[in-house]
């Protein structure tokens, strides 16, 4: 079986496989379209970018023998909110959408800004196949739902993201499936935490830049960056799920699991302060100062976070920003070290590796802000 | 499943690969009901699916299911979790310069 939807209507007869009515007819249609597809490549001359999803395994008795009638009427709020849709029909192009000059985009900002696309795209696609992995999988009605619906709202920023990309010359290719795949697997907990972090992080991320650009509009360099607001209320409502899954069970975050916590709290958000610092012109070209940007985004996480998690990273420690400073220099004395080789670049990498190391551990031991959780959980975006 | 030995299953499988704008997705379902466990490798058999843009592409397809052993897939379960910050989007790769 194969269901092809034609980008371009013909102009006679049948315009698709579907409405032929003779195997002639039909045939002439695959061939068109083969043309078309083949023609279009060779003129666009696009680079091809295989997405490489990873692939994965949970408990999925666990997660049927979740039970949601505890917190049922913030949960059937939040469905109904997703239900309904409020951002369908939002991520197209409209008039908003200007005109990108990629040709005399700054080279050393287009590299990074495709980086940007290519890896959110990729990250969107991965939470379609895991999602969707745990609809299917699973059999608790509440539970699979609710991944459904997280799966079609992944699958539409992937979308979105990879018509910025084929603007840009870049065809995303999706013939990974044939290529051997691996198996791993995350505990339940591990999915929530991460995910969580993930999802709420996201949105403080692209809220943060959302509201500067709206201070700045000289610095928009791209128009995608208007669509960002929707976007992570999408992000933020995904966050709710996972909050009131944790809220099912009181023992996910309490007792020895708040040390995973603050593992992940940790973990989170050192990579973020790290990764953003490797990529100086996307946030220059943004106005953005990195370090500004992350003391932002880790308060309004922090701030978002107190609605679940019972403790929140102490930010404003005097030994947290110097620590993620020498560990975002060890960063790149490993990076440093690869490149060179020999033995002179392993002992580089071996002791960036032990300084990254000797910071993690310096951040984490920073006590914890203590709170007590708030009875009801549910927030809404207002940042 | 031998705990040390690796079996070979075929699974007739309906692929689904949308590389539409409303949507870009990819899946793979396994139509004789057969469930993947931890450790084991899926490859669908055949040339590699393209989907111009566009379009919906659904194919029905064999696949091949490497089981793991059973030490495999206990290994698997026990360090999986050491990966998980990958499931965490950081808006940009791992790559310190590019």
């Amino acid at each position: 079986m194969n269901m092809q939807v034609p980008q371009n209507s013909r102009t006679s007869g049948a315009t698709h496989t579907a409405d032929a009515t003779t195997v002639e007819e039909s045939l002439a249609i695959q061939e068109e379209q083969a043309k078309y597809d083949d023609k279009f490549a060779t003129e666009t001359a696009m680079a091809n970018t295989l997405l490489t999803p990873r692939f994965y395994t949970t408990d999925f008795d666990e997660l049927d023998a979740i039970n949601v009638d505890g917190i049922r009427a913030e949960w059937d709020e939040l469905i109904a909110q997703m239900e309904a849709d409020p951002n369908k029909g939002h991520f197209k192009k409209n008039e908003d959408w200007d005109h990108v000059d990629w040709e005399n985009m700054e080279p050393q900002l287009k590299k990074e800004f495709i980086d940007f696309l290519i890896s959110s795209c990729t990250a969107e696609f991965s939470g379609c196949v895991l999602y969707k992995e745990m609809k299917r999988r699973g059999n608790n009605k509440d539970i699979t739902q609710l991944f459904q619906l997280m799966a079609r709202d992944e699958a539409r920023h992937a979308g979105f993201i990879n018509d910025a990309l084929r603007e840009a010359g870049l065809r995303v290719n999706l013939g990974f499936l044939t290529q051997s795949k691996k198996y791993t697997y995350f505990r339940p907990k591990f999915i929530y935490y991460a995910t969580y972090l993930s999802e709420k992080i996201g949105y403080a991320r692209y809220i943060t830049i959302f509201r500067h650009l709206q201070e700045h509009p000289e610095h928009r360099f791209h128009p995608i960056f208007k669509w960002f607001e929707e976007w992570c209320n999408d992000e933020f409502s995904h966050g709710e799920a996972f909050a009131l899954l944790m809220k099912t069970d009181p023992k996910l975050t309490s007792g020895r699991n708040v040390l995973w916590i603050k593992f992940f709290l940790t973990a989170v958000y050192a990579t973020m302060y790290v990764r953003d610092h490797q990529r100086p012109a996307f946030h220059k070209a943004l106005g953005v100062d990195p370090d500004w940007y992350a003391h932002e985004v880790f308060t309004k996480t922090s701030e978002l976070t107190k609605q679940i998690f019972p403790i929140t990273l102490d930010i404003e420690h005097p030994r947290w920003q110097p620590t993620l400073e020498r560990l975002q220099r060890a960063n790149v004395q490993i990076a440093y070290g690869k490149k060179q080789g020999g033995l002179g670049g392993k002992i580089k990498e071996w002791l960036g590796s032990a300084k990254a190391a000797s910071c993690f551990v310096s951040l984490y031991a920073i006590p914890a802000n203590k709170h007590k959780v708030p009875k009801i959980t549910r927030l809404v975006p207002a940042y | 499943m031998g705990l040390l030995t690796k079996e070979i299953e075929r699974a007739p499988c309906t692929v689904e690969i949308s590389h539409c704008f409303e949507s870009l997705h990819a899946h793979v379902r396994f139509n004789n009901g057969a469930v993947i466990y931890p450790g084991d490798e899926v490859k669908v058999q055949g040339p590699e699916i393209m989907a111009a843009f566009g379009e919906v592409v659904s194919e029905d397809r064999e696949a091949i299911i490497v089981r793991a052993s059973k030490l495999e897939q206990l290994w698997t379960r026990l360090t999986g979790d050491f990966e998980v910050m990958e499931l965490c989007e950081f808006s940009f790769s791992e790559e310190v310069t590019l």
